[in-house]
């Protein structure tokens, strides 16, 4: 991770219908560096990736390095289940040569269906057709695959079995070393923005708090952002969870 | 029955590809009622033409691009029904075209004719369906693109211009198979080939050409149906596709996941 910003925002509000969405949030990403967004339901942490993506209006700067590439998973997709596509035109879709694609691209592929988990036999099935976890392992092999400087991923495990999200974590974290790829990562999952983000950013509407983790999620902070009731404060470390750092963990558990 | 040139055929065959090349993308973009009721819009268009005695073609095209420019501006506005307006101003305009036309050129109108044409003209609409076609394949990814997500594709570069691209495609397509087989017809023949590709095709790229190889075939049928049994082309051609596609639901059957 180097100093040099990849991206930064000031004074970032978003008003949609008269209604406050987001309200001065200002912070940055330095290139090779994780980002934690962290916040409750209905905070504003997908509207906040809508807008440095430049799909929802907003006031404020939003500044990216110029020229850089920029990878974006969303929450899954809706496509119609009758509609013939298949997974492979999917990822044509990154190809300018979409009728004809080059040898090379199938190569290239199978390289980043192996690294999130997937066969490629997959690229024959309709897209509308997949499992919620196989979209997901989808957009982020296609994220990837664009070799993106930055990459946006929006709870990346949502619909995806533990053992998948543990996978995830261990590669985002060697993309991130192996090509300097810059993380900002929306989680629920506290134990992971605690070990691997380098900066973590507490939404809710506004900032409610923001720095490295170790200093930031505390008990007061996290209390102050999702309530007494949303969060699990173990008072020692359990048997299982002897590898943490540090004894934060989700109320629903995670792979520590 | 004889027109010079053989002028039914040629149109048929390139309009009918052009038809089913755009109509996949009309499908899935599930405007396949907006696109019907855009083909509506040029009954004024005829009528403005006819009064003041210029081909009715140019008269269509006209209002088929601002009609195309209408609704890409109300689909980018969230608050505006869209479906609603577009049906309620198409509809008006079906009302004032039939008030507005002489009566004897209203049915050739709605429902197209076996056109006569210079061959000036008739070159000056194959090329411009074949420049239609051949736009729609190299526009396909970009389409698709949006299709699958609105999101990825402009962060992608790929922004609302496309839209707008495909509704002038399309809308010029419509303008180009109205004299064959008229207003209230033609968004039928873009929607047909599309339709029964559909229930046959597991990927994009052989729905693309499968639509268009039926739309070329449709079209070309049912102009032949049409001369030797003295019908309407538009309705023959219409009813033709119809009868493709309720053969066509077996397969769609077939290969229901």
């Amino acid at each position: 991770m180097t100093d040099e910003p990849i991206l930064e925002v000031e004074h970032l509000s978003v008003t949609l219908d008269d209604v406050h969405v987001l309200r001065d949030v200002s912070f940055h990403l330095n290139r090779g560096g994780a980002v934690a967004v962290i916040g409750p339901n209905g905070a504003g942490k997908t509207m906040l990736f809508r807008a440095l993506l430049g799909l929802v209006p907003y006031t404020g700067k939003v500044v990216w390095q110029p020229g850089i590439k920029i990878g974006y998973v969303p929450q899954g997709f809706n496509v119609d289940r009758s509609a013939p596509i298949t997974a492979m035109e999917f990822f044509l879709l990154l190809s300018p040569a979409f009728w004809r694609p080059p040898g090379s691209f199938a190569n290239h592929l199978d390289q980043e269906l192996r690294l999130v988990g997937l066969d490629r036999r997959i690229l024959k099935k309709n897209l509308g057709e997949l499992s919620g976890g196989e979209t997901q392992r989808l957009l982020i092999a296609w994220a990837l695959f664009g070799y993106s400087d930055v990459l946006l991923l929006d709870e990346p495990t949502a619909g995806v079995d533990i053992g998948f999200e543990h996978t995830l974590y261990e590669l985002l974290h060697s993309i991130q070393t192996d090509r300097g790829t810059s993380l900002l990562v929306i989680s629920h999952d506290l134990n992971v923005v605690y070990r691997r983000a380098q900066h973590v950013v507490c939404l809710n509407q506004t900032i409610v708090c923001q720095g490295p983790p170790v200093e930031t999620l505390n008990a007061a902070a996290l209390t102050s952002l999702y309530g007494e009731t949303g969060y699990y404060l173990h008072d020692h470390e359990p048997e299982q969870e002897k590898k943490c750092t540090h004894p934060i963990t989700r109320l629903s558990g995670s792979a520590c | 029955m004889h027109t010079p040139y053989h002028a039914p055929f040629w149109i048929g065959l390139l309009v009918g590809i052009a038809s089913g090349s755009i109509g996949p993308f009309i499908l899935l973009r599930r405007m396949a009622l907006v696109g019907d009721a855009l083909s509506h819009v040029a009954l004024p268009g005829i009528a403005l033409a006819l009064m003041y005695h210029v081909d009715p073609f140019y008269g269509v095209v006209v209002f088929l691009i601002a009609a195309a420019l209408v609704i890409f501006w109300l689909e980018g506005r969230s608050r505006i029904p869209t479906d609603a307006i577009v049906g309620l101003l198409f509809t008006a305009s079906l009302a004032i075209g039939i008030l507005l036309i002489p009566n004897e050129d209203v049915i050739e109108s709605l429902f197209g004719a076996f056109p006569v044409l210079s061959l000036q003209f008739l070159l000056m609409i194959l090329l411009a369906a074949a420049v239609l076609s051949t736009l729609c394949y190299l526009m396909t990814r970009q389409f698709l693109f949006r299709i699958i997500s609105t999101d990825l594709a402009k962060v992608n570069g790929f922004g609302r211009r496309y839209d707008l691209a495909l509704l002038l495609i399309f809308s010029m397509i419509v303008a180009l198979g109205i004299k064959l087989v008229g207003t209230l017809l033609m968004g039928a023949l873009t929607i047909i080939p599309a339709s029964i590709a559909k229930n046959i095709s597991r990927s994009m790229r052989a729905y693309v050409l499968l639509s268009s190889v039926l739309g070329g075939v449709i079209s070309t049928a049912g102009v032949w149906i049409g001369e030797t049994f003295r019908l309407l082309p538009g309705a023959t051609i219409v009813l033709l596709g119809i009868a493709l596609f309720l053969l066509s639901l077996p397969v769609a059957r077939k290969y229901a996941r």
